[in-house]
């Protein structure tokens, strides 16, 4: 079985780079950073990622944009996404990620255990 | 005629029965009724009776008089003359001195002594020709002296003079009369008490506003003097009035009533004094009951207003200080998002490394105090969070009219103030619904200041709710973020006003915080951002925009129903948009 692709957008290196160790080390999955927002659609174009973890306030564009376009452009609207977002919080979301309006929404911080979880479920479906 | 008979009385009296001179009469009677169609004169020509015991004068006098406009009257003796006189009430006696049964003297004496006759004038006619005599007629009252042999011209004239005379005193009494009467008429026809007091203090006259006053009927106050009176401050200013000569007043005394109620009343004292020159004084009193009810009603009503406007303050500073909290969240959620990154970073870095390498007993108590730690550091952002987003709404069912016409009670003052008239057609089929009724006041207060401080002065507020289908070109850019659909069954509330509008450039940022067009100190620019949230949490939406007619329409929707778990637990999408607007102005 071939690792499943994670593309993670944020503007934070750091966070994102927490992100790619921690669902490497598994070794299940195969994962790319992108820090610009507006490289996001490129990114995902170009790695074909079977999941996308977005930020939502991002400097250059809103991770809600991104999401918008994703699902306007055909080659990519059947990937899966969900925001990985400090605008909601973990009284909101309870633990792991919630629908909250259509979207899917993780809150930050986020625990190692709670995002494998949340990355096979939203894998499985 | 027959002066001669003196015992004929009948024929020396009557006029008609004079002289056989049959025209005369007739004459006579032509002139009065000449004189009577004269509706100013007396009715009557003056009435002289003619006094002399010698026929040959008589005749000369009546011929000298006759034929101008007198009634003419002959005695040929005193006795007569006095007989003549009280009953026939003569103007002017021409009146013989000497004469045997009674002399002249004696005849006017007489005559001023009786107060049915006293008035008659009297001009003595005689052959004497002495001062002393002169002197002693005009002493016994006479007006005039005419001396024997006369002239009929002279006699005419001095007759005609003395009428005349008459004439002006009767006039001048008549005129008298009625200056007296209007002053009888302004004294009963007015609101203050007037109380006459003579030189020694006694009541010489009372208005009926003074039996009014009193309570006493005015034949009860017209045997009172001075030591009579209370209080006693109404006694010693009717004294010093008296004694001193000038005005003076009381502005408040209390007078005591037979009922023994007492009445506020001010006085004023002023001395009188008449053509005798006798002293007196007029006190004015006049009842402030009246007016100390209108006062006491003027203090509750300004007390009234008093508190309004300390209603009016205080919500305003509740305002201001829901502005502020909306700023301290505002801030609060910047910082907590700054930080939640690193919190993130930490957490996922702590995970990695204990899942990568193996630690002794102290390396991995180091890592459990850690992360103990961040649990903890993420306790305290997410607590920032809370209280910066969705406090808690304290809701109860309540229609929006009830909130309407709250916050109208609290701005009602200023707006009558600025002459802007308040319209409200507020529907009772709108339906309750939960809502924060104090936030929800907080919202119609912004929105109706906002619209008072935009027309400034003179124009109109109107306030509409309804119960109603939404129409499709009534959804704004909120409604529609918040979810509304054309048709769908919404509490509506339209706030409209005729001031300026607003600038179609400021259209999009109006609910920025921090954005206003007033001066620094007069508008926050908070007013409208913590509106929209507040409508927002209720799940709601307010849009402003211009009215085609000019002013401004600002545009509420709340759904029916509201299910409180709703609000609290899971954000709208619109709370979501609205989050992140708000992150965005505050990196902004
Ligand atoms: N009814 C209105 N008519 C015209 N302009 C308005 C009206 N209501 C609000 N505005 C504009 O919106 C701005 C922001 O309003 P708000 O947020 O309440 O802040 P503030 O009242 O403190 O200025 C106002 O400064 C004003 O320019
Ligand atoms: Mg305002």
């Amino acid at each position: 079985m071939s690792k499943k692709r994670i593309l993670l957008v944020d503007d934070e290196p750091a966070l994102t780079r927490m992100l790619r160790l921690n669902l490497e080390q598994t070794g299940r999955f195969e994962v790319r950073e992108e820090n610009r927002g507006t490289n996001a659609l490129r990114a995902a174009r170009e790695f074909q990622p079977d999941l996308i973890f977005l930020d939502v306030m991002m400097p250059d564009i809103g991770g809600d944009e991104v999401a918008e376009q994703l699902k306007q452009d055909p080659a990519l609207s059947k990937i899966k996404y969900a925001f990985l977002t400090a605008i909601v919080t973990k009284r909101e979301t309870g633990t792991g990620a919630a629908e909250i309006s259509g979207e899917t929404f993780l809150a930050k911080p986020v625990k190692r255990d709670e995002l494998l979880a949340v990355v096979d479920e939203l894998l499985d479906e | 005629m027959r002066p001669g008979n003196r015992d004929n009385r009948e024929e020396s009296v009557a006029v008609i029965g004079m002289n056989d001179a049959p025209t005369r009469p007739a004459s006579i009677q032509a002139q009065t009724t000449a004189a009577q169609r004269r509706a100013s004169e007396p009715a009557q020509p003056p009435c002289v009776l003619l006094v002399d015991d010698i026929p040959a004068n008589l005749r000369v006098l009546y011929e000298s008089l006759n034929g101008r406009d007198y009634r003419l009257l002959v005695a040929n003796g005193g006795a007569q003359a006095l007989e003549i006189a009280q009953r026939s009430r003569p103007d002017l006696m021409l009146l013989d001195i000497m004469m045997p049964d009674m002399d002249g003297f004696e005849v006017c004496r007489r005559l001023k002594q009786d107060a049915g006759t006293a008035d008659v004038a009297v001009i003595f006619l005689s052959a004497l020709d002495e001062a002393a005599d002169k002197i002693h007629g005009l002493e016994l009252g006479a007006v005039d002296y005419v001396t024997k042999p006369f002239h009929p011209e002279e006699v005419a004239a001095r007759v005609e003079a003395h009428c005349k005379i008459l004439r002006l005193e009767r006039e001048l009494g008549q005129r008298n009369r009625q200056l007296e009467l209007v002053r009888d008429r302004i004294l009963h026809s007015m609101v203050e008490a007037v109380v006459g007091l003579d030189a020694v203090g006694r009541v010489s006259f009372v208005n009926p506003a003074a039996e009014r006053l009193f309570g006493l009927a005015a034949e009860h106050l017209l045997t009172r003097d001075l030591s009579d009176w209370e209080p006693t401050a109404l006694r010693e200013t009717a004294q010093r009035v008296l004694a001193e000569r000038r005005e003076l007043s009381l502005d408040e005394v209390a007078l005591p009533r037979p009922d023994g109620s007492t009445l506020p009343v001010e006085l004023r004292a002023a001395p009188i004094a008449d053509a005798a020159d006798t002293a007196g004084v007029v006190l004015v009193l006049r009842d402030l009951s009246e007016r100390r009810r209108v006062e006491a009603k003027l203090h509750r009503t300004s007390d009234e207003l008093h508190r309004s406007h300390r209603e009016l303050q205080a919500a305003q500073m509740q305002l201001v200080q829901a502005a502020k909290l909306e700023s301290v969240g505002r801030l609060a959620a910047g910082v907590a998002h700054e930080v939640k990154n690193p919190l993130a970073i930490v957490q996922l870095g702590l995970d990695y490394l204990e899942q990568v390498a193996s630690f002794d007993d102290v390396s991995a108590q180091v890592l459990a105090d850690m992360q103990q730690a961040l649990s903890r550091a993420d306790t305290v952002v997410r607590g920032l969070l809370d209280f910066s987003r969705e406090r808690d709404l304290d809701l109860k069912p309540c229609a929006v009219n009830e909130a309407i016409q709250n916050s109208l009670q609290l701005v009602r003052h200023e707006l009558t103030q600025r002459n802007i008239a308040v319209r409200t057609s507020l529907a009772e089929a709108v339906p309750e619904r939960p809502f924060d009724i104090d936030k929800l006041q907080q919202v119609f207060l912004n929105l109706f200041m906002n619209a008072m401080h935009a027309m400034e002065r003179d124009g109109t507020l109107s306030i509409r709710s309804s119960f109603t289908a939404l129409a499709g070109n009534e959804l704004g850019p909120h409604a529609r973020d918040a979810g509304f659909l054309p048709s769908d069954r919404v509490i509506r509330v339209a706030i409209e006003d005729t001031g300026p509008g607003i600038d179609p450039e400021d259209l999009g940022r109006l609910f920025d915080p921090y954005f206003t067009t007033k001066r620094q100190g007069e508008g926050t620019g908070l007013g409208l951002s913590v509106t929209r949230n507040i409508v927002t949490l209720h799940g709601g939406s307010i849009d402003l925009e211009n009215r085609p007619e000019g002013g401004a329409r600002a545009l509420l929707l709340f759904h029916p129903e509201f299910a409180r778990a709703e609000a609290l637990s899971r954000p709208s999408e619109a709370t979501l948009r609205a989050r992140t607007a708000r992150l965005r102005s505050a990196n902004r």
